[in-house]
């Protein structure tokens, strides 16, 4: 019979009054379970749905989930659910009528396997409200008694899940009762962020450790790295980066953030994966034996967010459908591997489906598995040149507007009717250097901006004068002026591989600050007076000069001059009007003052020597290109001696200006360090030259310089490129800084062995230049016992400025280098690989990994990853004829070497340094940047490598490359016609030309090696 | 908040009864001694209490007096805390008014009132609490009492309401049902003879439901009666017992 309880409410009435209200409620013993496994089929009176039987376990959510998780619970893959009577009641009391209509239908319909069960109404199911206990409390409470009750009623043989999202009811009842399991649905995907305050303290305390947060590229679910940064680095005893494995474990960082980790116990380290694995197979790596286990983290907080712009893909249609047709919130795809799915939401998502698109994240909640983001602005097609163009500089965060009309007014004039003069004030107050030195410049063929000159001239006293002379950029940019700020964001100027994007306008970085032959300039000069024999610096002067360079000269010509070869004369177009006799004359100052530049430019290196210093040049040269991994390696294996001198010469400047500015303003002067390697990054190096028998010294520059220059393989020069590449990639960065932020013994440049060194001799291209010559001329006044006019960044501001700068250079080296593989990716795309003879290349392995090798082609100047163990589990097998084909088999990874065994028992040794056959084919990708890829396709090389003549091509086909692609890219447009005159717009804007473009000319300064014009590692 | 669903998809009713189900009954007869004859009543949360005087003679003026049979006077009051918000008047208004006419309709047609002729037979109904079917909990009280007061009677009067929600007739409507306002249904029966001795029904109904209502409400009637027999015989054996038979 029913039992009669009293249910007592205490509503208030619209007056305001409280009442008490009684109601009846009757409790009964049966109450239909609707369950298959239900004892008492005759007393439950199942009427309409039963459960499936064949269900592993029960659902019963609590009425959290019901209410805002209905949506979810609607998916019919989800089986066996009840509803608890209590739950239903709280969607009909707090969601409104259309929620619980929903509720009723989804009950009511038979397709979905799920049922109500009336709880409030069996008598041991009841449980009345107790006093002071919340509704929440209670109905949740109800729902787990009424979950227990269920099991046993189903005799304990069907386990129950109660999925809840109150954290407390999880620990109160999550193992209260066996069989009936209370789990959080949704839950947090993510652990909470540790308050400000606690990350402080466990920082201080070291309980904590800060970083830098790096995800690796090629495994960007699984491992991300944080490199320690500050003070924590100095107080622990690690050495290495913390491994952060896994997403949840990464907490919500993004590439590039600070963070804040917490290292776990010993016992939970891990290894790197050192197999060749892409990002699209997931667990590839999973039956792979990583590398030995090191410090693995775990991070607690952000300090700061790094969030910036990102360019994303929006999913294709097929994948859309898949997310449901009317999903609003899409996740869209990074083009940046690193970065996690975003989440936005956007109507427009199939309008978009073929563009790049910019978005920028808001907020990435503990309960979400991706962050959230809004859509920004559209680029461009995807595979549109243009539009992979604008992606690479979005992705650098590199903002290459037009200059502003507010920028260009301070901008001094300089047009034919209204030519630019020498003021009278400035001719005044500068050291005229016109008319008393022989001023020339040496440069690439073709170059636009000069900023450096050289002279040498002997002195009454018999002594020498050297004298670099640098364009007075400074001048016409006054600190804070529009120009400055813009100048100052833009750090340096960007050079992709077809165009660049310039720092100052071009007013003054093609015309005013271009020191060109046969004009009057401003610049800022440091001349040395030297003793005439030992070469011995005896006074050094600096100051602003005007001077009016009397040849622009290139390198080759420079070259047959100083070797005694006169017949380039007829190239120098300052010698052309003059008559014999004087060109004689001038022809032999000219060669006297280049013979001697080079004389001293000698002298200068061997004290460098002397002192302990080592010649890295050759290192140097290498090694910066190198690092780039690509085509801009591929460089004239001996540079001409001049390029040396010249560079020599800037060194010096450099040098002293840094050891000037820095007596001058010791806590405040911007230089440039180059901090010693750790000897750990060495190992793989040495390992790799042991396999080739030679022994690499790394103790020191002198003895790493020496030991790569003896590590020759008579057969193979790529060797030793190979070796100082590796060499490259273990230094660390040069960087600029503070003085004031440093010890005086950090300031040390490795590379060049020099104790205090800074770039001054480029200030049309960057910006740090452009403030040690304002340091400089602060230095000069107040040597003369003059005010500073300018205000000098404090220590702090010249820090954050110097950081500024270097995340700058890091962006245009990235941006340079995506830009140049696009271009190779476009290059190869529209080739055949199966019949285009240019696929096929000679190839050298230059590392080993458990599952390929990476190898490097010398003729493109491309590295790459090739696989030996391909999809579908079949290994590489090389035939007599030395052709490769896939078999299945294992292989075998060695120190040096790897083996591919097919079950056959064929085998294959891949040995490092090995020549083989490679075929280059292009991967393409929608959301990501397109990647080459090489095949293996014999195990022989594919010609005698004649890499002599390889070097002096490789220049040519560069080019070649790069105008290949960007004509197909004009023609596909011209085709459109409607964007013709857009091309040449363009054209005008970067200032090319359609044959040789400045840009490539400029890209030929780089490949030269000039020491000081790179502003990459080591210089 | 969406309006209460008075039946939901399961058949159950707000309180937990299903469609046909009374709700819980408890009765006692003889509550007073003073008086000749008296009940107490719960049905559900609504609790009535009812006293019988007589047959006695005519109070006040002689000329209502009927020559033929008992004139049956009754009046029904309801307690000021007998609803959530407290009332202002006990007894007299219109409502009390119209329910003592009620009352009295159902009884003088069970009582054999011309075995008295020119008496009187006085029904006090006071209702202690409201909790809907309050007309239903009176006459049924009454009838106890009447009972009590050994005046003849043709049969038990049993009464229920009864209600009609989405197509089904709910017996017994509680406060909550009553209030929302649907079509309600009072029934007095003489369950022997299935004779009607008041009907009375609010709102509209179709035609076609009103005799599914209407056996709704005969049943809950019967089932009344049932319980009521009961009350009686267990009664009539307390009785018995302390007479010493």
């Amino acid at each position: 019979m029913l039992q009669k309880r009293d249910k007592v409410l205490l509503l208030r009435t619209f007056q305001g009054r409280t009442l008490r209200i009684v109601r009846e409620h009757y409790l009964r013993p049966c109450v239909p379970c609707h369950s298959p496994l239900c004892p008492q089929p005759a007393a439950c009176r199942h009427d309409g749905k039963v459960l499936s039987g064949d269900v592993t376990h029960y659902v019963i959510p609590d009425w959290k989930v019901v209410q805002d998780y209905l949506e979810i619970l609607e998916f019919p893959e989800l089986k066996g659910i009840i509803f608890m009577q209590t739950a239903c009641q709280a969607v009909q009391h707090q969601r409104g009528r259309r929620q619980y209509n929903k509720l009723r239908n989804l009950l009511k319909d038979a397709r979905h396997d799920c049922i109500l069960f009336a709880n409030e109404f069996q008598q041991s199911c009841y449980l009345p409200r107790e006093r002071g206990e919340s509704v929440e409390k209670w109905q949740t409470r109800s729902i787990y008694n009424a979950a227990v009750w269920y099991y046993h009623h189903c005799q304990d043989r069907m386990p129950i899940v109660m999925v809840t999202e109150d954290e407390e009811a999880i620990q109160q009842y999550g193992s209260e009762t066996e069989g009936v399991f209370v789990i959080s649905f949704k839950g947090k995907e993510y652990p909470e962020h540790l308050p400000l305050e606690v990350l402080e303290a466990g920082i201080k305390s070291g309980r904590y450790i800060q970083g830098i947060l790096n995800v690796n590229k090629h495994r960007a679910q699984i491992e991300a790295f944080v490199r320690l940064q500050g003070a924590s680095s100095k107080d622990s005893d690690l050495v290495s980066d913390i491994l952060i494995h896994g997403m949840k474990a990464r907490n919500r960082s993004i590439h590039g953030d600070v963070v804040v980790v917490e290292l776990l116990p010993k016992n939970e380290w891990r290894g790197r994966t050192t197999a060749l694995c892409e990002n699209d197979s997931d667990d590839k790596a999973s039956g792979e034996c990583p590398s030995e286990p090191m410090p693995t983290g775990r991070v607690v907080g952000i300090l700061q967010k790094n969030w910036r712009d990102y360019v994303v893909t929006f999913p294709s249609k097929e994948e859309v459908q898949s997310q449901g047709k009317n999903a609003q919130k899409i996740l869209v795809t990074p083009w940046d591997y690193r970065i996690p799915k975003i989440r936005i939401s956007t109507q427009q998502a199939e309008a978009l489906q073929d563009f790049r698109v910019v978005v920028r994240i808001d907020s990435w909640e503990s309960t979400s598995v991706y962050p959230n983001g809004h859509f920004v602005r559209v680029l461009g097609k995807i595979g549109d040149l243009e539009g992979e163009i604008a992606t690479i500089l979005v992705e650098n965060s590199i903002s290459v507007v037009p200059f502003s009309e507010a920028q260009m007014c301070e901008m001094p004039v300089n047009t034919p009717e209204n030519p630019w003069k020498v003021s009278p004030e400035e001719e005044r107050e500068r050291k005229d250097l016109r008319n008393t030195h022989l001023v020339f410049s040496i440069d690439p063929q073709g170059c636009e901006d000069v900023d450096d000159t050289l002279s040498v001239r002997t002195l009454n006293n018999g002594n020498l004068e050297l004298g670099v002379h640098i364009a007075d950029v400074t001048h016409f940019v006054a600190l804070n002026s529009y120009i400055d700020t813009e100048a100052r964001t833009r750090a340096t100027t960007y050079y992709l591989a077809d165009r660049r994007y310039d720092m100052l306008p071009s007013v003054l970085s093609a015309d005013l600050c271009s020191l060109l032959g046969g004009v009057d300039r401003y610049a800022v000069s440091v001349m040395w007076e030297l003793d005439k024999t030992s070469y011995e610096i005896k006074k050094v002067w600096y100051g602003r000069t005007i001077i009016r360079s009397a040849y622009k000269l290139f390198y080759e010509a420079a070259q047959e001059l100083l070797d005694g070869n006169f017949s380039v004369v007829d190239d120098i177009p300052e010698f052309k009007d003059l008559d014999e006799k004087s060109r004689q004359d001038k022809l032999e100052e000219l060669v006297w003052a280049i013979g001697k530049l080079t004389d001293i430019a000698r002298h200068v290196r061997a004290k460098r020597d002397c002192c302990g210093a080592l010649e890295l040049e050759g290192v140097e040269v290498r090694v910066q290109l190198d690092e780039k991994k690509n085509i801009h390696d591929l460089i004239p294996k001996q540079p001409l001696e001049v390029h040396e001198t010249v560079a020599e010469c800037m060194i010096l400047a450099n040098h002293w200006v840094a050891k000037k500015i820095w007596e001058s303003f010791p806590h405040q002067a911007l230089l440039r360090q180059h901090p010693p390697p750790h000897q750990e990054f060495f190992s793989e190096l040495r390992e790799c030259a042991k396999a080739k028998g030679f022994f690499i010294d790394t103790r020191s520059n002198k003895t790493l310089a020496d030991s790569l220059d003896n590590a020759n393989d008579p057969n193979d020069p790529i060797v030793n490129r190979l070796l100082r590449s590796m060499a490259t990639q273990a230094m660390s960065n040069a960087l600029y800084f503070s003085t004031g932020s440093c010890a005086e013994e950090e300031f040390h440049h490795y590379g060049l062995a020099l104790d205090k060194y800074t770039h001054f001799t480029s200030p049309i291209r960057r910006y740090s230049d452009i403030v040690v010559h304002r340091l400089l001329m602060a230095a000069i006044s107040k040597d003369k016992k003059m005010e500073i006019k300018e205000n000098l960044l404090s220590n702090k501001d010249l820090e954050e400025l110097c950081r500024h700068i270097n995340n700058r250079n890091r962006a245009a080296q990235h941006s340079q280098k995506q830009s140049t593989e696009l271009f190779q990716c476009m290059y190869f795309k529209d080739k055949d690989p199966e019949t285009d003879e240019r696929c096929i290349s000679d190839g050298v392995i230059y590392s080993v990994r458990t599952n390929g090798v990476l190898v490097f082609i010398p003729r493109f100047g491309i590295k790459g990853a090739a696989y030996l163990k391909n999809k579908d589990g079949l290994v590489i097998s090389c035939g007599p004829d030395s052709h490769c084909e896939w078999k299945p088999g294992s292989l075998q990874r060695f120190q040096n070497k790897i083996t591919s065994t097919t079950t056959g028992g064929e085998s294959v040794t891949f040995h490092l340094f090995d020549h083989v056959t490679v075929r280059i084919f292009v991967q393409a990708s929608r959301c990501h940047s397109d990647t080459i890829r090489l095949e293996i396709v014999s195990n022989k090389p594919y010609m005698i490598p004649n890499t002599e003549l390889f070097h002096q091509n490789s220049l040519l086909l560069k080019n070649e490359l790069v105008k290949e692609v960007t004509r197909s890219v004009e023609e596909a447009q011209l085709a459109q016609e409607v964007k013709v005159n857009l091309i040449q717009e363009e054209y005008q804007e970067y200032c090319q030309t359609k044959g040789r473009s400045l840009y490539t000319l400029l890209e030929e300064i780089r490949d030269l090696a000039l020491l000081d014009v790179s502003n990459n590692c080591g210089i | 908040m969406a309006g209460l669903e008075l039946l939901s998809d399961q058949g159950y009713r707000v309180d937990g009864r299903r469609a046909g189900e009374l709700r819980k009954i408890q009765a006692r007869m003889g509550v007073f001694a003073q008086a000749d004859g008296s009940a107490y009543i719960e049905q559900g949360n609504t609790k009535a209490l009812a006293v019988v005087y007589g047959p006695h003679e005519i109070r006040g003026s002689r000329a209502r007096a009927l020559p033929d049979r008992a004139l049956v006077n009754c009046q029904y009051s309801s307690a000021t805390f007998s609803t959530g918000e407290r009332k202002r008047r006990p007894h007299g208004d219109r409502k009390s008014c119209e329910m003592g006419l009620q009352l009295r309709q159902t009884f003088e047609a069970a009582i054999l009132t011309q075995l008295h002729p020119r008496s009187q037979i006085d029904i006090y109904v006071q209702v202690l609490q409201a909790d809907g079917g309050t007309y239903a909990a009176c006459v049924n009280a009454a009838t106890l009492a009447v009972l009590d007061a050994g005046i003849p009677m043709r049969d038990f009067v049993c009464a229920c309401s009864a209600g009609f929600v989405d197509g089904t007739a709910l017996a017994d409507l509680s406060h909550v049902e009553e209030a929302a306002g649907g079509p309600q249904l009072a029934l007095a029966l003489l369950p022997a003879a299935g004779q009607i001795a008041l009907l009375e029904m609010d709102a509209r109904l179709h035609e076609d439901h009103l005799e599914q209502v209407l056996e709704a409400a005969a049943q809950a009637a019967r089932d009344v009666h049932t319980l009521l027999d009961r009350v009686v015989r267990q009664h009539v054996c307390e009785a018995s017992i302390l007479l010493g038979d």
